[in-house]
C-alpha cells in the first residue's frame, strides 16, 4: 500500500516522548542481563588464543568431568554454518577444524555458576597448529599468502567492478582533475548493553525460548533452526530491552547460537553474559578502509567523473561483507548528479573478528573521501563548498545512473538552512587563528528495497487487535532498540485513526505473536513498517466506520470520525464513542484482528547489474551540516565548538524523535571522526574497554542544532523517510574541512586523534623550514 | 563482567591496625576507594585473598592547613580535593590535577593516597585474563618478556597519577606508616624507573598524608589526553615558577604518564634570574624532550607523548610567567 502525505498531523507536530521511556529513565525496563536467571545454568565460551591455526586437539573430557558442569559443546555439536547472506555463510558458531581469528569461539560450557564454569573452561585442553596471519588487506591479498577460506583466492571475499556512464570523456571534460587517498580506522558500535542471550530448551516439549539483545529476531530464529536442527516451530525468539544496536546485533551472532546449543545440550536454561571485551570481540562493526578517489570537476564547480577504489579489511568471516563493499560503491549515487562513475571495491579476508553492518552501513568512508576532496578541488578552483554541492544537485523524482530511485529530494533546503545558521557567509574566513568552519553532505537509504531474502512476502507486516476493552493493541515484529519504532507505530495508528495515544498498546519483536519482521536496520522501519501500520489502521478505521454507520443509520461515506468520536453531520444525537463503536463492530464479529502490508514495488529494486540491489530504496534522507572547530596547535587536541545540521526527513512523525536521532547520528559521526577506533596488537584488541576505546564523552559534546527540512516524499508513511543515519557520514568530512579551514592542513586518515593532527603540524614545520633553507641557498 | 576472584575484607579502624593487618598478611592488600585495584582484580592481574580498608580510618581523611603548611590526608577523596577552596587558591597545579582525574565517579571514590600509589599502566598488562594468556603474558607480571621494549631487561609500563606532579612541583613530603614505625621521605623518593616496582614502600607500608609548605609559589597542571574526561594522561604536566621582575626565581617543572615514575625536570636551577624569553622556553623544551622516556605503552604514539609534554611545559611557564606580569 501506499499512504497519501497527510499536511499536519496532530500528535506529530508536538512530538511525543518515546512510549517505552519512562521505564528507561526510571530503570523498571528489563534488558537480557536483568531477566529472571535465578535457576539458569552459567554459560561461558572458550576463546581462540591464536589468529589462525588448525585445531590439533581438543579434549573436553576433564572440563565435562568436573562437577557443577552440565554441559559442554564444541564444534563437533554444530556442523552448520551460520550468516546473514544466504550466499555467504562461512562461519561456523563454534570453530570446526580451524580458527581464523583471536577470540573466536572454539568450545563453551554451562555450569552451576561462573567460578565452576571458568574452571572448567580452564581444564580443556586445546592444541592448535598456527598458520601465517595478515592483519591488513595489503598482506592477506600479497601473492603467496595462505588462504583463510579456500575458496576465496586472493583472500578476497568479493571484488566489485562497476562503471555507468563514459568516464574517460568525463575528466576529459574537466578542468581540474585530483585523485587523493584516504585511510579510515576501523570502529566499533561501541552500543552500552554489552551482548547477553538467555536461552531455555524444555525437554519435555522439545521447545527452545530464547531471549536476546538482536536486532534481528527474525534472523535469528531462522539461525537456531538451521544450526541446532530444530523445525521452526519449536522456536521462539523474544526481544527484551535493548542498550542500544547500531548495526551490532543485525545478524544472528555466534553467542547466541552456542548459548542455545548449550541449553539444548543440558536440556535446560542457560544465560550467557559477555564482558566488554568479548562483546568488542564480537565485533561485526565498520571496516578498517583504504580509498583511492579520482574526481573531475569544471571551473564551475560541475563533477564531470568520479572514480574511486576501496579496499575494506573485512575480517575473518563474510557476515554483512558483500553487501558493505557494494554499499559503498552504490551509496556514490543518489546525493548529487554525477555524469559518470567508475567503482572498484576489493572485500578482504584478514585474521581479526569478522566486520559487519554499522550506522551508515558502508557509505561513510566512502562518503568521507568524496567530501573532503570536493572541498579541496573547490578551493583550488576558487569556489565556495556550498557552491560546489549546489551545482550538482538532483532533480526529484529522478533515476540514478545505477538505478536507484530518487522520489524525494530536500538538499537544497538542507544547504540553505545551515548555511544562514551558522552564518558561513558572513563568517567563513573571518574567524581568530586555531578556529575553523567546514561542511559536508550526506544521505542513506530508507530501508532495502529488495530484501536478503526473497520469499515474495510483503516487507512489513503489522497486526492490529481490537477487543471488548476498546484498546488497539498494534502488534508489529519490529525490534524497537531505542530508535523509537514502538513508538512511531503507535503515533502512525493513533494519527490514522484519530484517537488518543493512550488508547494503543505496542506488543514488539516477539517471534511466537507478532507477525514477522526483518529487523531494525538499514533504516528500514519506519518507512516499512510504518507504512504497514497505516495500511491497518485505514482498514480498521472501514470496519469501525461501518459498524457506526450501522449503529447511526447512516451510510458509511456519511460518518465522520474525529478524535474518538463517530458521528453523521454535527447534531449530537447522531454521535458515538470510540466505545460504543467497538462495541457494535464485535456484534456477530468478535474481536477484530486487522493485517496491513506494505511491499516495495519492483520497480524500485535497483539496477539489473550484479548488486544493483544494494543501495536500492524508495526513500533516501538528505542532510547537510556545518562543523566549527577549535585546534590547539601545541597538542593537535581538536575540539567541535559547534554543529549546525540539517535533515530531509521527508514528514517528521515524530520531531521529538527525530531530533534525538540526528543528534545521535551526528555524534557517532563525530566519535569516528576524533577518536574511536579499534587497534589489534597481532591480532588482540587493545582497544576491547571503554576506556581504550575513546568514544566522546559528555566534555566531547558539542551544542547541535538540529533543523528538519520535510520533502514530502510521495511513499513514504504520511511522507516521512527515515532520520537515523543520514546525517553520520556528513559529520567526519566536515570536520576534516573544517581542520582544513582553521590550519591549512588536509588530514586523510580517521580518526583526527592529536598524535595524527600533530605528524601533520611537524611535517608542515619541517617542509617550511626545507622551503627557506632552499630559498636561503638559491 | 568478569568475575572477582574470593578475598575477605578486614575493616580497621586506625592507621596502626591496617598497617599490622597489612604486615601479617603477605597475600593482602590495602584498598580505599578501589577505582584502580578492582578493576585489575576482575582482570585477573591481581588476587588478593585480604583486603584492608581503610576508607573507614578517619585520621586518614584530614586536611590541615597551617602556618607550618598544608597536609592533606592519604585518605582524603579527590572530590573533597576538588571542592577544597583553600588548597585550589594556593596550591592551583594541585587543584587542576584533581579536577582532571578520570571521571566524576572515580573522584567521589579515589584517594589522594590511591593517586599517589597507582599502578603503573601499559596495553600489554591492563587487559583480561584471556587477553594477556594468549599474549604469553609480560614482564610486569607472570611473564618473561617486556612487550614494549622486548630486548630490554626492565618492564616499562607507565605511571598515569596526576597528582604526583602537582606535589612534586610544590616540593611535597609524605608520611609512610609501616611495622617498623613512621617515617617521612620527599614525594620523589616514593618512586623509582621501574614499571615492575615503581613504589619504594616496603611491604606492608602505607602513605598516611602529603604535607606542602606553605606560601607556594604560583603553580599549574596541565595533562593531554584524547578525551577531555576518563583518559589518563598521555603526559602530564605542572609548573610551579616564583617570577620576580619578569625573571626567574625558582623554576620547578614535573612530569607524569611519560616514565614508570612521575619525576622532577632536572637542570631547571640553572634557570634561576633568566629572562622570560623565548630562548629559555626553548631549553625547557628541550630539557623535557631528553628526559622523558615514553614507550609504546599506550595507543597513541610515543613521540606524541614526548613533544606534547615539552609544548605543556613551555606553555604552562609562559602562563605563569604572564600571570606573574599581570
Amino acid at each position: 500500500m501506499t499512504a497519501d502525505p497527510i499536511a499536519d498531523g496532530k500528535l506529530a507536530r508536538r512530538g511525543v516522548p518515546l512510549i517505552d521511556g519512562i521505564e528507561k529513565v526510571t530503570g523498571r525496563a528489563r534488558y537480557t542481563a536483568d531477566l529472571d536467571h535465578a535457576d539458569a545454568l552459567v554459560g561461558r565460551i572458550l576463546r581462540s588464543p591464536v589468529s589462525h591455526g588448525d585445531i590439533i586437539r581438543l579434549d573436553v573430557s576433564k572440563a565435562r568431568a568436573l562437577d557443577g558442569v552440565v554441559a559442554v559443546v564444541t564444534g563437533e555439536d554444530c556442523a552448520h554454518t551460520y550468516g546473514v547472506l544466504p550466499i555467504a555463510m562461512n562461519e561456523y558458531p563454534l570453530a570446526r577444524g580451524r580458527v581464523r581469528y583471536r577470540g573466536e569461539p572454539i568450545a563453551a560450557v554451562a555450569a552451576v555458576d561462573e567460578e565452576t564454569a571458568e574452571r572448567a573452561l580452564a581444564l580443556i585442553e586445546l592444541e592448535i597448529k598456527e598458520l601465517p596471519a595478515y592483519y591488513t588487506s595489503a598482506d592477506a591479498r600479497a601473492p603467496g599468502a595462505v588462504l583463510l577460506h579456500d575458496d576465496k583466492p586472493g583472500n578476497l571475499e568479493r571484488d566489485v567492478h562497476h562503471t555507468f556512464g563514459d568516464v574517460a570523456q568525463g575528466f576529459a571534460a574537466a578542468d581540474l582533475v585530483r585523485e587523493q587517498q584516504f585511510s579510515c580506522a576501523e570502529i566499533n558500535h561501541a552500543q552500552i548493553e554489552p551482548h547477553a542471550s538467555l536461552s531455555e530448551f524444555d525437554p519435555a516439549t522439545g521447545r527452545l525460548t530464547v531471549q536476546t539483545v538482536s536486532q534481528v529476531g527474525y534472523y535469528l530464529h531462522l539461525m537456531l533452526a538451521q544450526c541446532l536442527e530444530l523445525d521452526s516451530s519449536r522456536i521462539r525468539v523474544i526481544k527484551p530491552f535493548i542498550g542500544g544496536g547500531f548495526g551490532a546485533r543485525v545478524e544472528a551472532l555466534n553467542f547466541e547460537i552456542v548459548t542455545a546449543l548449550l541449553a539444548k545440550a543440558a536440556q535446560g536454561k542457560v544465560m550467557m553474559q559477555l564482558t566488554r571485551e568479548e562483546t568488542f570481540i564480537t565485533h561485526r562493526a565498520r571496516p578498517q578502509t583504504d580509498i583511492k578517489l579520482k574526481l573531475g570537476m569544471s571551473k564551475t564547480g560541475r563533477l564531470t567523473a568520479c572514480e574511486l577504489q576501496v579496499v575494506q579489511r573485512g575480517g575473518a568471516y563474510a557476515g554483512y561483507g558483500i553487501i558493505t563493499i557494494l554499499y559503498a560503491g552504490a551509496l556514490l549515487h543518489g546525493l548529487y548528479d554525477i555524469p559518470a562513475v567508475k567503482y572498484d571495491g576489493y572485500r578482504v579476508y584478514a585474521n581479526l573478528p569478522p566486520c559487519g553492518a554499522m550506522r551508515g552501513h558502508g557509505g561513510v568512508d566512502t562518503r568521507h573521501a568524496f567530501e573532503c576532496l570536493v572541498d579541496r578541488m573547490a578551493r583550488e578552483l576558487g569556489l565556495d563548498p556550498f557552491a560546489v554541492r549546489r551545482a550538482n544537485l538532483l532533480q526529484a523524482p529522478t533515476r540514478t545512473l545505477n538505478d536507484l530511485v530518487v522520489n524525494s529530494y530536500g538538499l537544497a533546503e538542507c544547504l540553505d538552512k545551515v548555511e544562514r545558521a551558522s552564518g558561513w557567509r558572513q563568517r567563513l574566513g573571518k574567524l581568530p587563528p586555531g578556529k575553523g568552519l567546514g561542511m559536508a553532505c550526506s544521505h542513506y537509504v530508507s530501508g532495502a528495497a529488495k530484501p536478503i531474502h526473497r520469499t515474495g512476502e510483503p516487507h512489513a507486516v503489522v497486526y492490529l487487535k481490537v477487543d471488548f476493552d476498546g484498546s488497539v493493541t498494534a502488534l508489529t515484529g519490529a525490534a524497537d532498540i531505542g530508535q523509537g519504532s514502538s513508538t512511531m507505530v503507535a503515533i502512525a495508528v493513533a494519527e490514522t485513526l484519530d484517537i488518543s495515544l493512550d488508547r494503543i498498546r505496542v506488543i514488539a519483536a516477539d517471534t511466537a505473536i507478532t507477525p514477522k519482521d526483518n529487523g531494525a536496520y538499514s533504516s528500514r522501519i519506519t518507512f516499512m513498517v510504518g507504512n504497514a501500520a497505516i495500511d491497518a489502521a485505514k482498514r480498521l478505521k472501514a470496519v469501525l466506520v461501518t459498524a457506526a454507520a450501522r449503529k447511526l443509520e447512516a451510510r458509511p461515506e456519511d460518518v465522520e470520525c474525529v478524535g474518538e468520536v463517530f458521528r453523521v453531520g454535527s447534531g449530537d444525537q447522531s454521535s458515538l464513542s470510540f466505545a460504543d463503536v467497538v462495541a457494535e463492530a464485535l456484534v456477530d464479529e468478535g474481536a477484530i484482528t486487522i493485517k496491513g502490508t506494505f511491499t516495495c514495488p519492483p520497480d524500485f529494486h535497483g539496477g539489473k547489474h550484479r548488486g544493483g540491489a544494494v543501495g536500492s530504496t524508495m526513500g533516501f534522507s538528505y542532510a547537510a551540516q556545518v562543523v566549527e572547530v577549535s585546534i590547539d596547535d601545541a597538542t593537535g587536541l581538536v575540539t567541535v565548538d559547534k554543529v549546525w545540521v540539517a535533515l530531509d526527513c521527508g514528514h517528521a512523525i515524530n520531531p521529538l524523535a527525530v531530533e534525538g536521532q540526528v543528534e545521535g547520528s551526528v555524534w557517532m559521526g563525530m566519535g569516528q571522526a576524533l577518536c574511536e577506533e579499534t587497534r589489534y596488537l597481532e591480532g588482540l584488541p587493545a582497544h576491547a574497554s571503554f576506556l581504550e576505546y575513546r568514544m566522546p564523552t559528555i566534555a566531547e559534546s558539542p551544542p547541535i542544532e538540529v533543523q528538519i527540512v520535510e520533502s514530502h516524499d510521495p511513499y513514504g508513511p504520511f511522507g516521512a523517510k527515515e532520520a537515523s543515519e543520514g546525517a553520520l557520514a556528513g559529520f567526519p568530512p566536515a570536520l576534516v574541512n573544517a581542520i582544513a579551514n582553521a590550519l591549512g592542513i588536509d588530514l586523510n586518515e580517521l580518526p583526527v586523534t592529536p598524535d595524527r593532527v600533530m605528524d601533520a603540524l611537524i611535517a608542515r614545520r619541517r617542509q617550511a623550514r626545507l622551503a627557506s633553507t632552499l630559498k636561503a641557498a638559491s | 563482567m568478569n568475575t572477582l576472584s574470593e578475598f575477605r575484607i578486614a575493616k580497621p579502624g586506625t592507621v596502626q591496625e591496617a598497617v599490622a593487618a597489612c604486615a601479617k598478611h603477605p597475600g593482602s592488600r590495602f584498598i580505599a576507594g578501589g577505582t584502580d585495584l578492582l578493576v585489575n582484580m576482575r582482570r585477573g592481574i591481581s588476587s588478593p585473598d585480604l583486603l584492608v580498608d581503610i576508607s573507614g580510618i578517619d585520621e586518614l581523611s584530614e586536611i590541615k592547613i597551617d602556618a607550618s603548611g598544608t597536609t592533606i590526608g592519604a585518605g582524603v577523596t579527590i572530590a573533597t580535593l576538588v571542592r577544597n577552596t583553600a588548597i585550589a587558591g594556593q596550591y592551583r597545579a594541585l587543584a587542576q590535577a584533581a579536577v582532571a582525574i578520570a571521571g566524576p565517579g572515580h573522584r567521589i571514590m579515589g584517594t589522594v593516597g590511591g593517586n599517589l600509589c597507582l599502578d603503573t599502566r601499559c596495553i600489554y598488562y591492563n587487559q583480561s585474563e584471556w587477553w594477556r594468556s594468549a599474549n604469553a603474558y609480560c614482564l610486569k607480571s607472570r611473564g618473561d618478556v617486556c612487550h614494549v621494549a622486548p630486548q630490554g631487561q626492565r618492564c616499562h609500563a607507565t605511571f598515569s597519577g596526576d597528582l604526583a606532579p602537582a606535589f612534586l612541583a610544590l616540593g611535597a613530603e609524605i608520611d609512610i606508616a609501616g611495622a617498623q614505625g613512621n617515617r617521612r621521605i620527599p614525594l620523589s623518593e616514593l618512586y623509582v624507573e621501574d614499571g615492575k616496582a615503581h613504589l619504594t614502600l616496603a611491604n606492608g607500608e602505607l602513605v598516611v598524608a602529603v604535607h606542602l609548605p606553605p606560601a607556594p609559589p604560583p603553580s599549574a597542571y596541565e595533562k593531554v589526553r584524547v578525551r577531555a574526561a576518563i583518559d589518563f594522561p598521555l603526559a602530564g604536566v605542572a609548573v610551579a615558577l616564583a617570577a620576580a621582575g619578569g625573571k626567574v626565581g625558582a623554576l620547578r617543572i614535573a612530569l607524569t604518564g611519560t616514565n614508570s615514575r612521575p619525576f622532577v625536570l632536572a637542570g631547571t636551577d640553572a634557570f634561576s634570574g633568566r629572562s622570560n624569553d623565548e630562548k629559555l622556553l626553548q631549553e625547557i623544551d628541550r630539557l623535557v624532550q631528553k628526559q622523558v622516556q615514553p614507550m609504546r605503552t599506550t595507543i597513541a604514539s610515543a613521540n606524541y607523548r614526548r613533544v606534547a609534554a615539552a609544548a605543556l611545559a613551555r606553555r604552562l611557564t609562559a602562563r605563569l610567567f604572564a600571570e606573574s606580569a599581570g
